[in-house]
């Protein structure tokens, strides 16, 4: 079942994978506000790691732009902006907890089994393209110009509402 | 020549049009109800004598229309309007009555707050009647019939803030639904057993009338019993005559124009309108002469100790309607038929009268009355003529209806004719003590402020003195025109000189007793009730009928009632209450999930998604 | 090497669900979604690879989410501000608006 034949892709997958594990696993445990957003960080970076070894080197690019960058960025300023001393206290409905990570680890195993009950057919041939950036690029402007344009809207309306929420109401 | 006869469905829907306007307008306008209800029932009335003077064309045939209501497989009911002369007859008799009625409404129940609702009751009940008489089936003169049922009740229940008033309604309601039970059980068998399940008349008439054999004496026997069971319930014979006296707890033009004239001769209608089938069974027409005979003499008997004007003259219509059933199972439609006829304006009057003086005198107690004659002239009059009608006096006209009752069962049952004398000998006694009683003697403790009612109510009295006086000449021993005219074909005048005198002696020896008792009292009034108080208590309560009904139904089905009321409390509402509670704390339960946190409902959502994934990955370990 | 992929991106999904339901930093539990998004772009990258049928596919519709991922995490950090002004925290189990 576990054919474990050590490549350098499965050594930097073991890696990414500890780290993102260990951040999210931190990210739950961890009892000051601003360590769980390091924690998080970490993840961000690692699953960026993971996008480079499946060939997807704009996606990871973008992952640590984005996620790594502005998320991060943004949250640390939504904690700012709340209340950054905020420490999470003792376990409030210990029932809640305990069912909903029930609920999570069933859920995991469903799907755990599912994904060893499933035959992966043979992958075919990947072609990333000469340059990844060019093929995406290639594509979004053209087979997904619509959806592409369609999402511009949406960020714009989205932060353009993001402003309005957060200002201060006109005394 | 058949235009106005062809227009009958009209007469009916004028009345209802008036109840629909009436209903429409509520209680706004106190005067809209006397004048729609008058002017309706006038056109009614006026399109009934119509109807009448064209049947009385010596060519005159019965005219039917129907149109198919209702089709059910290869059954069809048809539902439409007969003018039979009989129908022609009660078409005038109930227009006419009701008319008058309304005219005498108009004084009488002047200052009643609710006129528009009662005149809008009245027009609903006339269109009823005159629904039931025009029908050409059985099922659609039942619906009529239930409805007249109704308006009954609505009407004795009129003044419904008295207790005796509601009471009186509610047992007019049940104990005539006694009787409509039979009824519809009698309909239900005649559908079972008609060839192709018809209803209507003219083919009961010719299935039963041609002796065609396919339905069996014993069946006919238990039909006729049936249908003669609606029309004791409705027209008060014994054993369910005990609703209609207090019945008079209603307004009394209702008592005249329901009680007296038209809805309580409803079974004498049914019984002639179905004669073919009582025909075809003897056993059924003793059971309705003898019924007919006992309820005759048992009524006038209580009426002789009465003291409510009221319940003398109820107790008097059950006596009378006695004697039209009587008649028809002597054989004789005609006889009863014509009492109808007759009855239906003197009795009329006598209660519209007997409303005059309640109006004057504001009691109805007869011993508190007295020596109204010189006070109300024309109600005295009026109420004078009536009363010789009823007690069977020639030449007013319940002596020649009263006489042909009397000669029939002369010719067949000589039981029944000693028995039909006593109840006219008793008649004519209570007619003359009741008489005497109001309108001679001293001034009465409530007649000292009396005096004539208005022109409104007293029109409508002269208007049926009229009748009352003068309708007995249609049919007289020497003469058989009704009887000819109502049956189609050729009957002979018969009367029998024995019958006749015996008849006329009765009635005077009744009028002359009553004359001694209660006029010149050279026979002690209180006589009776000192000799033998436990006679007269008897009378007086109607022979304990209705305790006995309380002892022997009332009660029983009331602790029965009891019973099913802690059943219902304990077990039934117990289940209910146990329904209710689990509902109610499950609900709690789900209530406390609502806690408004995101959070708990999208773990209740993750729950509920592994246990639908789990339910669906199951069933692959499942066999 | 696809099941190892899915299985991350089930490991980390799972984490973040449990995140989402228990935290009650509300800033937390946004950090949490944006974990289960990355966990679904794993998905989405590595079948971009192995899948049956591999192509950029996978990769554009990650790109998608992300952007979309973005626009959220800055609307969701807007409505926060909004509600710490108005209610002076942020604790998630403090808000029971649609209690009522």
């Amino acid at each position: 079942m576990f054919q474990i034949d050590v490549t350098g892709e499965f050594a930097a997958f073991f890696i990414f994978s500890a780290i993102m594990i260990c951040g999210a696993v931190l990210m739950i445990s961890l009892v000051k506000v601003v360590h769980m957003l390091l924690s998080m960080a970490a993840v961000f970076l690692g699953l960026a790691g993971m996008f480079v070894l499946l060939e997807a080197e704009f996606v990871a690019f973008v992952q640590v732009l984005i996620y790594a960058g502005a998320v991060s960025i943004l949250m640390i300023f939504g904690i700012m902006m709340t209340n950054h001393q905020h420490v999470e206290r003792e376990k409030a409905k210990p029932l809640h907890e305990a069912l909903a990570a029930v609920a999570a680890l069933c859920l995991f195993g469903f799907i755990f089994y599912a994904i060893r009950s499933t035959t992966f057919p043979e992958p075919g041939p990947f072609d990333a393209g000469e340059d990844n950036t060019m093929a995406i690029g290639e594509l979004l402007y053209t087979g997904y110009v619509i959806p592409f344009e369609l999402l511009s809207v949406l960020l714009t309306v989205a932060f353009i509402g993001a402003i309005l929420l957060a200002r201060k109401e006109a005394e | 020549m058949d235009m106005y006869t062809k227009a009958a469905w009209i007469v009916p829907l004028l009345p209802l049009a008036a109840f629909l306007v009436l209903t429409a307008l509520g209680r706004g306008s106190r005067r809209a109800g006397a004048v729609f209800g008058s002017l309706f029932s006038l056109a009614a009335l006026v399109l009934s004598l119509l109807i009448v003077a064209e049947r009385l064309e010596p060519d005159a045939v019965d005219y039917s229309y129907a149109f198919d209501w209702i089709r059910a497989g290869d059954f069809t009911l048809r539902i439409g309007f007969e003018v039979t002369n009989l129908t022609a007859m009660m078409l005038a008799v109930v227009t006419l009555v009701s008319f008058l009625v309304n005219v005498y409404s108009a004084g009488y129940m002047k200052n009643d707050e609710r006129i528009t609702v009662y005149y809008g009751y009245v027009s609903l009940f006339t269109f009823s009647m005159l629904g039931l008489v025009l029908s050409d089936n059985l099922l659609s003169l039942y619906i009529f019939w239930e409805l007249v049922g109704v308006c009954s009740f609505l009407l004795v229940g009129f003044w419904y803030a008295k207790p005796k008033a509601k009471a009186a309604a509610k047992k007019a309601f049940i104990v005539t639904r006694i009787g409509d039970a039979g009824l519809l059980i009698g309909i239900m068998l005649l559908f079972w057993y008609m060839p192709d399940h018809a209803l209507d008349f003219t083919t009961i008439q010719s299935v039963f009338d041609g002796q065609s054999g396919a339905i069996t004496t014993g069946i006919t026997t238990l039909i006729a019993l049936c249908i003669f069971l609606g029309a004791v319930g409705k027209s008060g014979q014994f054993p369910l005559h005990v609703w209609l006296p207090d019945a008079m707890e209603g307004p009394t033009p209702i008592s005249a124009l329901i009680h007296a004239a038209t809805m309580v001769a409803a079974g004498v209608f049914l019984i002639a309108r179905t004669y073919d089938i009582f025909q075809d069974s003897a056993a059924a027409m003793e059971t309705v002469a003898y019924v007919g005979g006992f309820t005759a003499l048992f009524a006038a008997t209580i009426a002789l100790v009465q003291q409510d004007i009221k319940r003398i003259l109820a107790y008097s219509t059950v006596s009378q309607l006695g004697y039209m059933i009587m008649a028809l199972g002597l054989g004789s439609l005609t006889g009863g038929i014509f009492h109808l006829f007759t009855h239906a304006f003197f009795k009329a009057l006598l209660f519209l009268g007997a409303g005059s003086i309640i109006h004057a005198v504001h009691t109805q107690n007869i011993k508190e009355m007295g020596g109204l004659g010189t006070r109300m002239k024309l109600t005295a009059w009026t109420f004078a003529i009536g009363a010789l009608a009823l007690s069977g006096i020639p030449p007013f006209s319940g002596f020649w209806s009263k006489d042909l009752i009397l000669t029939a069962a002369y010719e067949s049952n000589p039981l029944l004719f000693f028995v039909g004398l006593a109840a006219a000998f008793c008649t004519a006694l209570y007619m003359t003590r009741l008489f005497i009683l109001v309108f001679m003697g001293k001034p009465g403790a409530a007649s000292a402020a009396a005096h004539e009612a208005p022109r409104s109510m007293t029109v409508p009295l002269v208007a049926l003195a009229v009748p009352a006086a003068i309708a007995g000449f249609v049919e007289t021993p020497w003469n058989g025109w009704f009887g000819s005219w109502l049956s189609g074909h050729q009957e002979p005048a018969h009367g029998s000189a024995a019958a006749i005198i015996a008849s006329i002696a009765v009635s005077v020896l009744g009028l002359y007793v009553g004359w001694l008792v209660y006029g010149r009292r050279s026979i002690g009034r209180i006589t009776l009730a000192e000799r033998s108080p436990w006679l007269y208590k008897l009378l007086e309560r109607g022979y304990f009928v209705d305790e006995l009904y309380a002892a022997a139904v009332v009660k029983p089905i009331k602790l029965a009632g009891q019973l099913l009321i802690l059943f219902d409390e304990f077990i039934v509402g117990g289940l209910v209450r146990a329904a209710g509670a689990a509902t109610s704390s499950a609900g709690r339960l789900a209530a406390r999930l609502q806690n408004g946190q995101t959070q708990t409902y999208g773990l209740a959502a993750v729950i509920g998604l592994v246990i639908l994934v789990a339910a669906l990955v199951g069933r692959r370990f499942l066999p | 090497m696809l099941p190892s992929y899915l299985t991350l991106a089930a490991i980390l999904f799972c984490i973040g669900l449990y995140g989402a339901l228990v935290k009650r930093n509300a800033v937390i539990v946004l950090l949490s979604l944006e974990l289960m998004l990355n966990a679904v772009n794993l998905n989405l990258v590595a079948f971009s690879k192995y899948g049956v049928v591999p192509s950029l596919t996978g990769q554009i519709f990650s790109l998608f989410t992300i952007t979309v991922a973005a626009a959220e995490a800055a609307i969701g950090v807007a409505i926060l501000i909004a509600l710490f002004r108005l209610r002076g925290t942020v604790k998630i189990d403090e808000f029971d608006e649609m209690r009522r």
